[in-house]
């Protein structure tokens, strides 16, 4: 049962994407700079821990339509070994103030642009 | 050139901060977390100490002559031996510690797992 809990709660299966959660908020990703500063930050922090392919900031529709993913931060390693590191690196980290939780996220579901996992 | 900009600031990030103890991380998922308290930890380890003292059979009151305080009343039994020896006494004092630690960690974790021999305390009014 713990197992299948585990399986469950995704996260804990390593995989080359790590989703920070309630990370960023949706107003600070409207604004380009912010977005921006905030991408720099990712891109420089996490490449601490290894090599980084991609970063995805998902951002609010401008219209207003609810869009998945917005407060989340992908990152995605060339290995399991950096994404590792980085997950535990940073998972309880603090990030402007919010506690960052740090979870493993399924490459299948990244790379078709879900981020509502 | 900080402060030239919008471009050169501060990373939002707030500094690495040492972590004190890492579980791995199934065991993290597993327990919430809850063992990096520092205070649980201390908890532990206190406990595991009293432990290892209960169980290794050596003599549990080894300060010297000269530094204890003076001894209660003595108990004796029906056979005419005493109860309260001062090695029944600190084994007590121990066992009660025990107890009352052991109480501290199921308040503060309800996941926590108490050892077979644990006994909750009886309220009283």
């Amino acid at each position: 049962v713990a197992l299948q809990r585990l399986v469950f709660q995704g996260g804990a299966l390593p995989t080359k994407v790590v989703c920070l959660t309630q990370i960023v908020g949706a107003d600070e990703l409207k604004d380009d700079e912010e977005y921006e500063d905030i991408m720099e930050d990712m891109k420089g922090e996490g490449g601490k821990y290894g090599t980084l392919v991609n970063v995805v900031i998902p951002r609010p529709n401008p219209n207003g339509e609810p869009s998945p993913g917005v407060g989340k931060v992908f990152l995605e390693y060339a290995d399991v070994d950096g994404s590792a590191k980085a997950r535990q690196g940073l998972n309880g980290r603090k990030f402007g103030g919010n506690q960052v939780e740090a979870v493993f996220y399924p490459e299948y579901k990244f790379h078709e642009g879900d981020y509502d996992g | 050139d900080a402060g030239t900009g919008t471009r050169k600031r501060k990373s939002r990030w707030s500094e690495e901060e040492p972590k004190p103890f890492q579980l791995p991380d199934f065991m993290k998922d597993l327990t919430g977390g809850i063992e990096l308290d520092p205070e649980i930890q201390a908890l532990n380890i206190r406990l595991l100490e009293i432990n290892r003292m209960l169980q290794s059979g050596l003599p549990l009151d080894d300060r010297p002559e000269g530094a204890r305080s003076p001894s209660p009343e003595p108990i004796y039994d029906n056979m005419g031996i005493r109860i309260n020896t001062r090695e029944y006494r600190a084994r007590e004092r121990l066992t009660r510690e025990r107890q009352e630690i052991i109480s501290q960690m199921i308040k503060r974790n309800p996941a926590f797992k108490p050892p077979a021999d644990y006994r909750p305390p009886k309220l009283q009014k």
